[in-house]
């Protein structure tokens, strides 16, 4: 048995001030502090029932408490707050890409990242990435976000690459009531809703309706691509220096059933009259909108007890997404000359597309051995662009020159020259996962899923976690895993001819090393480091075609690697202030070239105060700096200048907790923010302006 | 060019949902206002209702707390309830004013305001307390309460779930605070085959004493430690970080009776699952309507509980813990 020179005994001293008995509970908030803990304690108990653990990893997880004290008003802005995540754009549309680790720049889509609602995949397939219906998504039906940083193909597959974002909505707990809301703000932003969580008979209901509109930012782009085709054939075309086009008409909406083990749930997401950004092919078009739906269904049902020892679920689920264009796009003004022809209409094109996917898969889980939790997944996924449809006012001819089709005015070539042909991917897999406790304080998960894919073959990723609980406020993990993007429909099946895709394309792999600690310094503060390494293979890269061939096609090529680390840290001085920070560090290098791979930032702070100054009176400020962002190799132009926005929010709560309400300033400094263009930077030579001084109210009301 | 083109339809939609929401809140405002001056605002209101629900008019995390329960007791009597939130300058006379214009037969009392005032009301008005821990000032009508203190007979069974060999199990308690709890604890002990050693300490350092002592006997094969529900004994800012660290080096199972302490390391804490609760207050509501009888009295521990487990813990202790599906809530999040 131990002496008495224990951390117990040593603290007697400092202790023997406290003579006086401490006083009883006196008041609500007393009471409830000795049933729950601390106000964020209180939180968690009395939200829904959080996901359980299922791997080691290395994750973020943002409650919808975090989110309005932060004053998000959209998932982009919650997600810039993620240790070695940046929110960067890409100029078709302004479409956000989520660069984790230094991973995911210098693209127009974002397929290293797979993004999930309520677990199931969002992917649509044209992009291999969530797709446009996923525009600027309204937080106040969100109940958390999770994070995980690092691959996680172990165990959800396809694209969990550079990480995994799972967006989780609100059930009917977590809502309790009718609640209706409305912003206002910059850029003549708008949105109302209005949501219900309760019971219809013994069923649960969780509801929820978000109308909105934005015109959007207007910042100025100076010189586009056209401007460089003017001075390359003489012509006055360029719509450039004018404002980028970043407005859109949005809906979301859900339905959340559930009654005993069974849960029906049922989203819907439109983005309408969406802008083109800084042009679909970065020549200014303020004209165009494009239209993108999102329907996306589930059923599934879950016992978790359905013999001893054994939890079972199943899920089936689908998606319809459609991508179109229903005026067409203008690709380039009207004027514009291209070789030897000129467009009176400039360049015009439409493409379409229309996917459905269903997927169904079960799960077991078997805790009988002792100090083993076993874990069994199979599933099946049938991925269909079942339609497409192309409208251009030009055809490629065989040598890759652009040329007029029939008179100039946009026609449906799809039996001729469709962008994409229709192409159906099915996927099988299976995966199982030990969690070991091999000795006291030491766990061992080890995890492989296996996916065979009816176009590009079979692919198999492992993962494993050691973890020890060094003390009781310390713990060490060691994490490798394997992970794997699948090759888009564009990148595999394109037929544009000038951007060709590659039918034998293989995915994209990736094995990341992580070390994470996770110490609980003092009662009131968590310090979370993690140091990383990994190595990419077999990046899929649009390459140019070897002569007399024109155009380009994807192949896999090219390695790189990267290193960082992520130091995060939360301090709760008292019960009423919260000081969250984090600072995020990497650098990645083509293994090519040896030169740094661009766009992705190397330093990235986040810091944020959380201020409860007066009874139901809060204030929050939150400072974002993004540092050291390099050109890729080729790109000669000067490094991209550093972000640095400060945000502030003011909330309160009034008429007896009735209603909400908060004001927020984005960017109060009305600080210049620019994200990378694509390398070499000839289309689009100063970068893409983002927003500027903003300012957004909110209410929403509690019936 | 572009405002003009993005309206249309969805403007219009926005427009009306912008006016219904405008044209709620004008009443809405006037109503608080006017109420406000009483110190309580009648939330939510059905006609026919003889049940009457005092709750304390709270900010979040904690309003959530009684909202749960509310909704319990609205599943359990089937129909909206007639909500009375209540500040600290409540006009009890206005409250009691307006209960009988409601003609209110039974009152369910959430948390010490509700509690207080409900012990002010005419005898014949029926009073079920809920949401509270105790009840030192307890009224001589002896109404029934359900404590937010979980019922130790529970704690012990799970104690005795998850680690069979458990045979003793010490606490430090303050009697001013939890003499009721200790002596309804102890029975519950014998009856799952263990003994409770109960410390006293008034005050933080005898309490620190205390725990030395039982460090120092505590045979973490077969004893555990239970924290109670405790400001005295277990606080929360210097001695249970010592407590947690002591008994993890000693492998020493600590559980718990408040949820927050399962994330900081204690191996399990029973905590209220707030709708079963409502709906038990309003079962006791109902039988009084019924037959003026409550069906229970006095003190009532908090049975109706969910569970939250430390794995991190569990696994540092050799507990199986791996039937996740046990437990409602999980600690630490990997």
């Amino acid at each position: 048995m131990k002496s008495a020179n224990t951390p117990l005994a040593m603290a007697m001293p400092a202790l023997f001030w406290a003579t006086a008995s401490l006083a009883a509970p006196n008041t609500e908030e007393e009471d409830l502090a000795l049933v729950y803990g601390d106000k964020n304690t209180v939180s968690i108990a009395t939200g829904s029932p959080q996901a359980l653990s299922r791997a080691p990893s290395t994750a973020t997880v943002i409650t919808a408490e975090d989110i309005a004290a932060m004053g998000a008003t959209n998932l982009d802005e919650v997600l810039e707050t993620v240790p070695g995540m940046h929110v960067s754009r890409s100029s078709i549309r302004y479409a956000s890409a989520y660069v984790i680790r230094g991973i995911g720049g210098g693209s127009q889509t974002n397929p290293q990242v797979l993004v999930l609602q309520n677990g199931i995949p969002a992917t649509t397939m044209y992009a291999n990435d969530k797709g446009y219906a996923w525009f600027g998504v309204p937080v106040e039906n969100i109940a958390r976000v999770e994070i995980i940083r690092g691959p996680g193909s172990a165990l959800y597959g396809a694209d969990a690459y550079a990480g995994v974002i799972n967006v989780i909505t609100k059930t009917a707990t977590d809502i309790a009531g009718t609640k209706l809301g409305a912003r206002g703000g910059s850029f003549n932003t708008w949105n109302t809703w209005a949501q219900h969580g309760g019971k219809w008979g013994d069923v649960d209901v969780a509801a929820h309706l978000n109308i909105g509109a934005t015109d959007g930012i207007k910042e100025i782009i100076q010189t586009d691509a056209q401007t460089a085709n003017d001075r390359r054939f003489g012509t006055h075309a360029s719509l450039a220096p004018g404002p980028v086009n970043t407005g859109y008409d949005a809906i979301d909406s859900s339905l959340n059933l559930s009654y005993d083990k069974w849960r029906v749930r049922a989203a819907y997401k439109l983005r309408d009259n969406l802008e083109t950004g800084a042009g679909i092919s970065s020549a200014l078009d303020p004209n165009s909108r494009g239209r993108a739906e999102n329907i996306s269904g589930d059923i599934s049902w879950t016992d978790p007890q359905i013999a001893r020892d054994w939890s079972v679920g199943v899920i089936a689920a689908m998606q319809y997404y459609a991508s179109t264009q229903p005026n067409n796009l203008q690709l380039y003004p009207p004027g514009t000359k291209l070789g030897a022809t000129t467009f009176p209409n400039g360049l015009i094109g439409g493409p379409n597309s229309w996917e459905r996917q269903l997927r169904f898969s079960g799960n077991a889980t078997y805790s009988g051995f002792e100090g083993h939790s076993l874990r069994f997944g199979v599933g099946h996924d049938d991925l269909d662009l079942y339609r497409v449809k192309t409208v251009n006012n030009f055809i490629l001819s065989q040598t890759g020159a652009f040329e007029l089709y029939g008179t100039g005015e946009a026609t449906d070539i799809t039996g001729i020259q469709p962008h994409i042909r229709p192409h159906r991917r099915q996927v099988n897999y299976f995966y199982a996962q030990d969690e070991w406790n091999f000795a006291r304080d030491w766990t061992l998960t080890a995890g492989v899923r296996h996916d065979r894919y009816s176009d590009f073959g079979d692919t198999t990723n492992p993962r494993v976690a050691l973890v020890w609980d060094a003390t009781v406020d310390l713990t060490a993990k060691l994490l490798y895993g394997q992970a794997f993007r699948a090759p888009s429909f564009a990148e595999q099946y394109g037929t544009n001819p000038v951007v060709n895709g590659n039918p034998n394309l293989e995915p994209e792999t990736i094995q990341t090393l992580e070390m994470a600690f996770s110490w609980q310094a003092r009662r009131d503060t968590q310090v979370n480091l993690s140091l990383f390494h990994y190595q990419m293979k077999n990046i899929i890269r649009l390459v140019q075609n070897t002569a007399p061939a024109v155009g380009s096609t994807y192949h896999n090529t090219g390695n790189q690697h990267g290193n960082g680390l992520e130091l995060e840290t939360v301090w709760d001085a008292n019960d009423a202030l919260r000081l969250t920070g984090n600072y995020s560090y990497q650098q990645s290098i083509d293994d090519v070239t040896r030169r740094d791979t661009g766009y992705a930032a190397h330093h990235h702070i986040y810091a944020r105060a959380d201020w409860r100054f007066y009874e139901q009176w809060a204030f929050s400020t939150q400072l974002n700096w993004v540092g050291e962002r390099k050109r890729s190799t080729g790109d000669n132009r000067a490094q991209i200048p550093d972000n640095t926005t400060l945000d502030l929010t003011l909330r309160s709560t009034l008429a007896k907790n009735q209603w909400d309400l908060a004001a927020s300033v984005r960017n109060l400094f009305d600080a210049t923010v620019l994200e990378p263009s694509l390398a070499p930077g000839t289309a689009i030579p100063n970068d893409l302006p983002m927003a500027p001084r903003s300012f957004y109210l909110q209410a929403s009301y509690r019936f | 060019m572009v405002g003009v083109s993005n309206t249309g339809w969805f403007s219009s939609k926005l427009i009306a949902v912008s006016l219904s929401l405008a044209l709620l809140m004008p009443d809405t405002v006037a109503f608080a206002q006017t109420e406000n001056a009483r110190g309580f605002q009648l939330a939510f209101n059905t006609s026919n209702n003889p049940i009457a629900v005092i709750y304390p008019d709270i900010a979040e995390p904690y309003r959530s707390v009684f909202a749960q329960i509310i909704a319990g007791i609205e599943d359990k009597t089937n129909m909206r309830a007639v909500g009375y939130a209540v500040g600290s300058n409540v006009d009890s006379d206005e409250l009691k004013n307006a209960l009988s214009r409601q003609d209110a037969k039974v009152v369910i009392a959430l948390g010490r305001q509700g509690m207080k005032i409900a012990s002010t009301l005419d005898r014949n008005i029926g009073v079920v307390v809920g949401g509270v821990i105790t009840a030192p000032d307890q009224d001589s009508r002896n109404f029934p309460l359900i404590s937010m203190s979980p019922d130790p007979a529970l704690l012990f069974a799970r104690l005795k779930q998850l680690s069979p060999g458990m045979r003793r199990v010490f606490t430090v308690y303050d009697p001013q605070q939890n003499d009721w709890l200790i002596q309804r604890a102890k029975a519950a002990a014998g009856k799952q085959g263990l003994e409770l050693v109960a410390y006293e300490a008034r005050d933080l350092r005898s309490a620190v004493g205390r725990y030395q002592e039982i460090f120092a006997a505590a045979d973490s094969r077969q004893d555990a430690l239970w924290l109670p529900q405790d400001s005295t004994t277990v606080e929360d800012g210097s001695v249970l970080p010592l407590v947690l660290q002591e008994s993890w080096g000693r492998s020493l199972l600590v559980f718990s009776s408040s949820f927050g302490h399962v994330k900081r390391g204690v191996l399990f804490s029973l905590y209220p699952d707030n709708a079963k609760l409502g709906r038990h207050l309003a079962e006791m509501a109902l039988a009084f309507l019924d037959s003026g009888d409550y069906g229970e009295r006095g003190m009532i521990l908090l049975r109706e509980v969910m569970t939250a487990i430390n794995l991190r813990t569990a696994k540092h202790l050799g507990v199986n813990a791996s039937r996740q599906q046990d437990f409602d809530m999980a600690f630490p999040d990997e």
